[in-house]
């Protein structure tokens, strides 16, 4: 057990968490856009597992950072023709979501094997690329602290910054910009913005763009930083966790934040933990992050429905 | 003076064949308040949705301001200076009043939404025309009538000059349409023109100065509306003589519901009713007043055994209610008319005759061993038809392809095709017209007159002063007041207890009860 607390309590610890998080908190802003514009986006997962691909394999020729753009790209790909489905052939938005992670499972496998030569598992025969860690030397100059600041924040993905600087950007635009406004005013009742002149469907389709682009960085996190390459279904369902997010943050972007780096503490832990504990099966330690998902929500909509009652008789007073 | 808008002979035929406006004419001076009224289905919605140009006319010729124009979607007719505010509000419940009237045209610095700014506009624009609301509460935390303010000065802030009203008073208090009232003279008085949609005539005599009438897709006549009264507009409106009056009950019977020390809870636990206590005799109509969502339906749910009780009970003839199911509660003589036709009332998708014997599916004379006696049922659609005069094809015509006031004689017949005990009623006449409004009132107090106790629950306070022999007004899920009905009692009485501002003694509301 203190095994376990002096590890949880490193800095290399820390940094696990962090990265852990990322993919999770890029896929969770993702599903946030498109849930405040009113279409819930149950292709995370398979969003993020194509841009994986997409990215390691364009890696193999290209730079990193092309190939980061790539994967980028690719999540946005998907967000415009799930957009199109739903708003244009007017297909119902979950529907569109699961064929998309139908797509996802099989495509990549398919997609890797052709360019593997044969592998349906791994891209291990593939020279793929990662994305540098961004070290901050000057930090440990500091007097006093600095030894420990140089720990703690460096050494991390340059996404891991970017997923950050992206938490205030999305909090900056959808509270304090008139396009944030209406984003958030199409999801809630649609027919407000309408009357006064604003193209609901367009604005819900460059919030799927958006939660596509997102979560394709989740994606590319995920294949060229937590993992160099790409193995089948490596997403694990954390593009489902990310939609529990969503709600365990209450629908903002601060939120979801500290629920992606709830989740991503579980993830390191069920990444340290087998070293520890050998005699536990690590399939049950894997399965962690899930069960906490459960639990998480489970608690979440205990507390809503308690804040609910709460402030029952106050709104019935006011009709 | 030039008219401000002038239609000229518009015509609008619907993709299902109904010729919704046939050669209408409207003529509307500038600064003035025209009415427009007529039953349901006369027209009304067709032409102002043509001037707000959410529809299109076939033919005929719309002026504005002296030039023609056709507007092709609503933004244009807006940017014209036109405004509509609709029956149901286009509001964000969650956004604060100032986003709501901004949204769409919010002030910026740079990127930013200024807010600041789109407070200061706001408050000038509500003081300005005396539109008194706070700019700063989130819009579905304040009362109906400040919503419909909102409304207002969202078409406002986008500069209209005309703002169409769409039934705007079906939705306030007595109260709050006086506060409309006045808002409407303010506008008026500082240059703008207003077009007021209604069909509560007192009211558009209140505060109209020009009416024009259709009927069945035509303009039947303009008349200013100092020449008129409410018995020629009714008459102008239907086309023949209407009498909306009915016969109070003539004795009192004995008490047939009792309800004692009744408590019911919403889903999230939070009180809705608190310790009603109420008895209605046999023969009699208890009108539930109350704005609407302060408990009245919710009473008449938990009667019907759709809602579950905290506590207390509910009698019918001595026999305790609570414990029966729905079906048992019908099969001891209870009847219900519920306050959603579509949702509720009926299956939209099925024919007239299944909706007629829905409720009557272990009946032996329409089920035999398990298998529907079709000819039966038709028999006795067709009998009901005849009874209740429902216009329509044949008995199995979908119900959806009826007219809301149609559709709900659909409801009534199949309620009270046998004499009730005791008869719900929530809302009969929502959405229907006057002609179907008169037959629907006359088979309630029949059903009265037959013997059947009568709960009663109506947005419209004028169907509750015309039919209720009692009347009990509900504020915040408890009874804060009980009259026995009489010319004396008027709408405004009956607003102050509805609005919370008095509340009578329990000893008065039990001596009125009794």
């Amino acid at each position: 057990m203190t095994e376990l607390l002096i590890t949880v309590f490193s800095a290399t610890f820390f940094v696990t968490v962090i990265r852990t998080s990322t993919p999770l908190l890029f896929a969770t802003l993702g599903g946030l856009i498109s849930d405040l514009s009113g279409a819930l986006n149950v292709a995370l997962e398979g969003m993020m597992l194509i841009s994986a691909l997409t990215a390691v394999i364009v890696s193999v020729h290209a730079p990193w950072y092309v190939a980061v753009l790539a994967g980028f790209a690719a999540g946005g790909v998907l967000g415009a023709l799930m957009g199109f489905f739903h708003l244009r052939l007017k297909a119902d938005i979950i529907l569109v979501g699961f064929a998309v992670n139908i797509l996802a499972a099989g495509g990549t496998v398919f997609a890797l094997s052709l360019a593997t030569g044969g592998d349906k598992g791994t891209s291990i025969n593939l020279v793929s690329k990662a994305i540098p860690t961004i070290d901050l030397p000057f930090l440990a100059a500091i007097p006093g602290i600095g030894p420990l600041l140089h720990s703690l924040l460096s050494g991390h993905s340059a996404l891991s910054w970017l997923a950050i600087l992206s938490v205030f950007g999305i909090w900056y635009f959808l509270y304090r910009t008139p396009p944030g406004l209406w984003l958030r005013g199409v999801g809630e009742y649609p027919a407000a913005p309408e009357a006064a002149g604003i193209p609901v469907a367009k604005v819900r389709f460059w919030s799927l763009v958006a939660s596509g682009l997102l979560a394709g960085l989740g994606g590319v996190q995920l294949a060229m930083f937590n993992y160099v390459g790409f193995t089948r279904d490596m997403t694990a369902g954390r593009g489902f966790i990310a939609l529990g997010a969503v709600l365990l943050g209450a629908r903002h972007p601060i939120g979801a934040m500290w629920a992606a780096l709830l989740f991503g503490v579980f993830d390191a832990l069920s990444i340290v933990m087998p070293n520890l504990f050998s005699w536990i099966p690590a399939e049950l330690i894997q399965s962690i992050p899930f069960l906490v998902t459960i639990i998480a929500l489970i608690l979440f909509s205990l507390r809503a429905q308690r804040a609910r009652r709460v402030a029952a008789p106050l709104r019935s007073a006011d009709t | 003076m030039v008219p401000l808008i002038q239609a000229k002979s518009i015509s609008k035929t619907y993709p299902g064949g109904t010729l919704a406006n046939d050669r209408v004419d409207l003529t509307v001076m500038p600064g003035e308040v025209h009415a427009v009224i007529g039953e349901n289905g006369a027209g009304k919605s067709t032409l102002m949705k043509i001037l707000f140009g959410v529809e299109q006319p076939d033919s005929g010729e719309l002026i504005y301001d002296g030039k023609p124009v056709g507007f092709a979607k609503p933004r244009e007719a807006i940017d014209a200076g036109i405004g509509m505010v609709f029956q149901h509000f286009s509001l964000v419940p969650s956004f604060s009043v100032y986003e709501n009237v901004v949204l769409g045209a919010e002030p910026r610095t740079g990127i930013r939404f200024d807010r600041e700014k789109a407070i200061a506009e706001v408050e000038a624009l509500s003081e300005k025309y005396r539109l008194k609301v706070d700019p700063l509460p989130p819009v579905g935390r304040i009362p109906v009538g400040q919503q419909q303010r909102v409304e207002i000065l969202k078409a406002l802030y986008r500069n209209a000059r005309v703002l169409i009203l769409d039934e705007p008073t079906a939705v306030l208090a007595p109260q709050e349409v006086e506060e409309l009232f006045v808002a409407v003279r303010s506008l008026v008085a500082q240059g703008k023109t207003v077009i007021f949609i209604a069909h509560k005539l007192p009211e558009v005599l209140e505060i109209s100065d020009r009416i024009t009438v259709m009927r069945g897709g035509r303009t039947v006549g303009e008349v200013l509306s100092r020449d008129v009264d409410e018995h020629g507009l009714a008459t102008m409106m239907v086309g023949r003589e209407v009498t909306l009056r009915v016969d109070r009950a003539k004795d009192e019977g004995p008490v047939s519901l009792e309800v004692k020390g009744l408590h019911i809870h919403g889903e999230s636990g939070a009180p809705i009713c608190q310790d009603l206590n109420l008895r209605v005799r046999k023969g009699e109509i208890l009108g539930l007043v109350g704005v609407e969502g302060n408990g009245q339906s919710e009473l008449i749910e938990a009667v019907a055994g759709l809602r579950s009780v905290a506590d207390g009970a509910i009698y019918v003839d001595g026999k305790d209610l609570l414990p029966l199911d729905v079906k048992a509660r019908r099969n001891i003589g209870l009847a219900s008319i519920p306050e959603d036709r579509i949702a509720r009332g009926l299956a939209v998708g099925a024919s007239v005759a299944e909706n007629m014997v829905a409720t009557r599916l272990d009946d032996e004379r329409f089920v035999r061993r398990g298998l529907l006696d079709l000819k039966a049922i038709r028999a006795q659609a067709e009998q009901l038809i005849g009874r209740f005069s429902v216009k329509v094809g044949s008995p199995a015509s979908a119900i959806g392809t009826l007219s809301g006031g149609n559709m709900q004689k659909v409801v009534v017949a199949r309620e009270l095709a046998e004499q009730p005990k005791l008869l719900l009623v929530n809302q009969p006449t929502r959405g229907v017209d006057l002609g179907a409004t008169e037959f629907i009132w006359k088979s309630i107090t029949g059903a009265r007159d037959g013997g059947a106790a009568v709960l009663l629950c109506s947005a419209d306070l004028g169907e509750l002063l015309a039919l209720s022999d009692r009347l009990v007004v509900f504020y915040r899920g408890r009874i804060v007041a009980a009259f026995v009905n009489s010319d004396e009692l008027t709408p405004e009485t009956l607003g102050r207890y509805m609005l919370g501002i008095e509340t009578q003694s329990p000893e008065t509301v039990r001596a009125a009860l009794k």
